[in-house]
Order: C-alpha cells, then structure tokens, then sequence
C-alpha cells in the first residue's frame, strides 16, 4: 500500500488514462443521460469521439459516469472562478481566494479529464448570470458551489469501484472543503457549521445544478457501435 | 428518547451520527493493554509505537478491518478532543482562537462519541495525554492545531480505499470536517486555507509514527 498518494502517483504510468481508453463509448452516455436534467434536455452541438469503442477494461461503467459527473462540477467550478478572476470585481482576500481556488479548480478538471482519456465528457456551455461580476453574489454563490461540491463528492465516494479513483476522489473532497471552509470565512459565516457534514446523491446535485441555470447546455456525443446520444 | 441498541459494526450503517446514545461500558486500562499485547502489539510508554497491530494492507475491506481502522480514527479523534477540551478551559485562548478551540472541540468530541458507539465493545479506551504546554499558549496552540487537523484529513483520506462502503460513508463525513478545521485555523494563522490542489493520503504506520513523535500519547 502506497503511504502517501498522490494524484500524480495514481497515475504513474499512465495506467488509469489507458484503463478508461477501454471502455465502451456508451459508458460515457449513461452520465449523460442523467446529466440531461441539467439543461432540461436540451444538447447543444459539442465533441464528437473520434475513439474507436473498445472492451472495457479495469475501471467500470460506474467509476466513469461518477468521474463524469466530477469533471462536469468540475469544468463549472473551474470556469466560475476564472470568468470572476477576469472580471475585475473582485479585491483583496476575495481575490485571492478566487485566483487559488480557480487554480486548483482547473488542475482539479486537468486531472480527471486525463483519467477519463477519451470518454471524458467536454465541457458545458456557462451563463453565470452575474454572478462572477459581482462581489456580494460571487460570495454567496462561491459558498453554495463549494458546499455542494463537498457534498456531491461524498456522495459518490462509497459508490466508487476502483481504488485509484477513490483516492483521487478522496483526495479532491477534503480540498473542497477547505475551500468551503474559507470562503465561508471570508463571508463572516460559521467555516464548518456541523459536526457531520451531509451527503448528497447525484441526482440531487444535479437538480440543484439545474437550478442555478448555470449550464446552458451540454456537449453530445457519438461513438462507434453504441447508440447515438443527441438532442 | 431513542430506544437504546448495543449497537456493534455490522450495524453501524444504519446509525445517524446525529443519535448519540449515552453511556456504554467500555475496557479498563488493564484489559486493553492485555488485549494488545496479546495481540504482538507494543505500547512504549514515549510514545513511539501506537497500537502496533499487524497492518492489514492487503485485506479486502471488512467487518474485522473496520473496527481496526475505526479504532486507529478514534485514537485520532481522542486526542484532538482532548487538545481542545484543554486548550478551552486553559485559559490561554482568547478571540477568534477561542471560538475555533470550542466549536471544533465540540465537533471532535461528537466524533468521539459516534466512533464508540459505531465500535460498541471493540471500542479502545481513551489514552492518557500530555501536550506539552500547546493548549497552554496561543501561538502554540494555533500551529499544533493545524498540524493535528490536516494529519486527520491525511489519516482519514489514507484509509478510505481500506473501509466496507459503508463505513465509507460515514468517514466521508467526518473527513471533510476535518479539512474544513484545518481551513479554518489555517486561515487564523494567516496560513494558506488549502495549500494544494490535492490533498495527501498517508499510511496509518505514517501517521501513527508522526503522532508518537509528539509525544503526546503518554499510555
């Protein structure tokens, strides 16, 4: 047992990026699917696979629409610090905050985005309405993002087949929550408000996703010898 | 009120951590050292060898690998409950430090309490401690406090792959309050909140190495 992992060790040899080339395009489409609650249905023109199916190999099914999943939240993260950043609206402590965060946000999708290989989905569409243009919403909204992705990760990790991608989400989940844990700081609330933090399953994260609006719409995606996926 | 169950680890899915039931029975001093030493285990008084059960790093996930993990989260948790149940009464803290000791020493001690009642009788007693004058002195207190909450995220991220998905669960939210802790207190110190983009897992023997270098386990 490795002492300490981390994301670069669990895949050192590229071993989880080659694991997920094996697995059949219609993995990618099972997250997808669920995923469709985000923009009401509706998918927009994105990625085309130009991956050949193959069979699949150590990782599952599973682990692939949960690392979806994770990338999704993921690219919004990502995306939401560094339109805030750009915008100028933000000083001082906030945006420094903004600026860290944003990067691990970023390394964060780099990172599953190479375990995923090619049945990585792309990223969504974003429309933050306002919200990385202004202080006041950028903190209230950096606070919700950051909780729910605490939540969400939580969530999926009991669910999570694979070791290596367990670690790597584990290892994600608790910077989540330091950046939770700060913002909430910065906004003058309470950084860790219980004891036992809370749960929340897929399908709830992505209705609150919906919710906020935020993705105007999702990448489609086709691949060879699997169902279609377009809207 | 609820019903009082013996609640043992086959059972501890079904617990919400929220439900703390009151008092259970639990070893005398004598006997846990009994057991450990029973078991090949050594205890040295300094501190440097916690536990010493053989690391079960190969086993697949289990009731038995449970309880052992759960025991190696509580000694953790034990002794953060106790620095800050200190530190609180010590007088030494005032402001924002003080706030930080009392609502984490309350969350650590929940942690205590759900753990035993997760481990029911394979529950380890509580360790005598000595933190050497940290709970005694703010600045002190402030940097043994970061070090305490991020190894716990470390500890706890370490065992995951290790847990029945069940106890996973549980631990996932335990872990996560801990790196809000170790945000927290960072930002006290005027440290960084979150210092990487991804956080360590570490090995119980790590850990367990790390704490017996403080010294603050003293039996």
């Amino acid at each position: 047992m490795t002492s300490r992992l981390t994301l670069l060790d669990v895949d050192r040899d590229g071993a989880i990026e080659e694991t997920f080339e094996r697995i059949k395009e219609t993995d990618r489409s099972g997250f997808l699917k669920r995923a469709a609650i985000l923009t009401g249905g509706i998918m927009g023109g994105g990625a085309v696979l130009g991956a050949l199916a193959r069979p699949a190999g150590a990782a599952t099914a599973t682990d692939v629409a949960i690392a979806n999943f994770a990338l999704t939240l993921e690219y919004l993260e990502a995306e939401f610090y560094t339109q805030a950043e750009a915008s100028g609206a933000l000083t001082g402590d906030l945006a420094g905050f903004a600026k860290v965060v944003g990067e691990h946000e970023r390394v964060h999708v780099d990172a599953l985005k190479k375990m995923l290989g090619s049945a990585a989905v792309a990223k969504p569409t974003f429309d933050f309405k306002g919200t990385t243009e202004e202080e006041g919403p950028f903190r209230e909204t950096a606070q919700v993002l950051e909780d729910t992705g605490v939540a969400a990760y939580a969530g999926q990790a009991p669910r999570v087949e694979t070791d290596d991608v367990l670690n790597a989400a584990l290892a994600i989940h608790t910077v989540e929550a330091r950046h939770a844990a700060w913002i909430r700081h910065l906004n003058g609330n309470p950084p860790a408000p219980e004891a036992f933090d809370k749960a929340l399953s897929m399908d709830a994260v992505l209705t609150a996703v919906q919710g906020t609006g935020f993705i105007t719409s999702m990448p489609a995606m086709t691949g060879n010898g699997s169902p279609s996926f377009t809207g | 009120m609820p019903e009082q169950h013996h609640l043992t680890l086959e059972v501890v899915e079904r617990v919400d951590p929220a439900d703390l039931v009151d008092e259970r029975s639990r070893d005398t001093r004598a006997a846990f050292l009994k057991k450990a030493v029973g078991a090949g285990g050594v205890i040295a008084v300094s501190g440097v060898v916690i536990g010493g059960l053989p690391a079960l790093v190969t086993a697949a996930p289990g009731a038995a690998q449970d309880a052992e993990i759960l025991n190696f989260a509580l000694l953790l948790e034990y002794l953060e409950a106790e620095f800050y149940t200190q530190a609180e009464s010590g007088g030494a803290l005032d402001g924002e430090a003080l706030e930080f000791a009392k609502t984490v020493g309350a969350h650590e001690r929940a942690h205590v309490e759900f753990l035993m009642k997760a481990l029911g009788d394979k529950a380890n007693p509580k360790p005598t401690f000595d933190f050497k004058g940290t709970t005694e002195d703010q600045e002190m207190f402030i940097q043994t406090a970061i070090v305490l909450e991020d190894t716990g995220v470390a500890a706890y991220n370490g065992q995951g792959a290790r847990l029945t998905k069940e106890v996973l669960a549980s631990a996932a939210s335990v872990v996560s309050v801990e790196a809000r802790h170790a945000a927290w207190i960072r930002d006290i110190a005027g440290e960084p909140p979150a210092p990487k983009a991804f956080d360590d897992l570490k090995s119980k023997e790590e850990i367990e190495t790390a704490v017996g270098d403080t010294g603050f386990i003293t039996s």
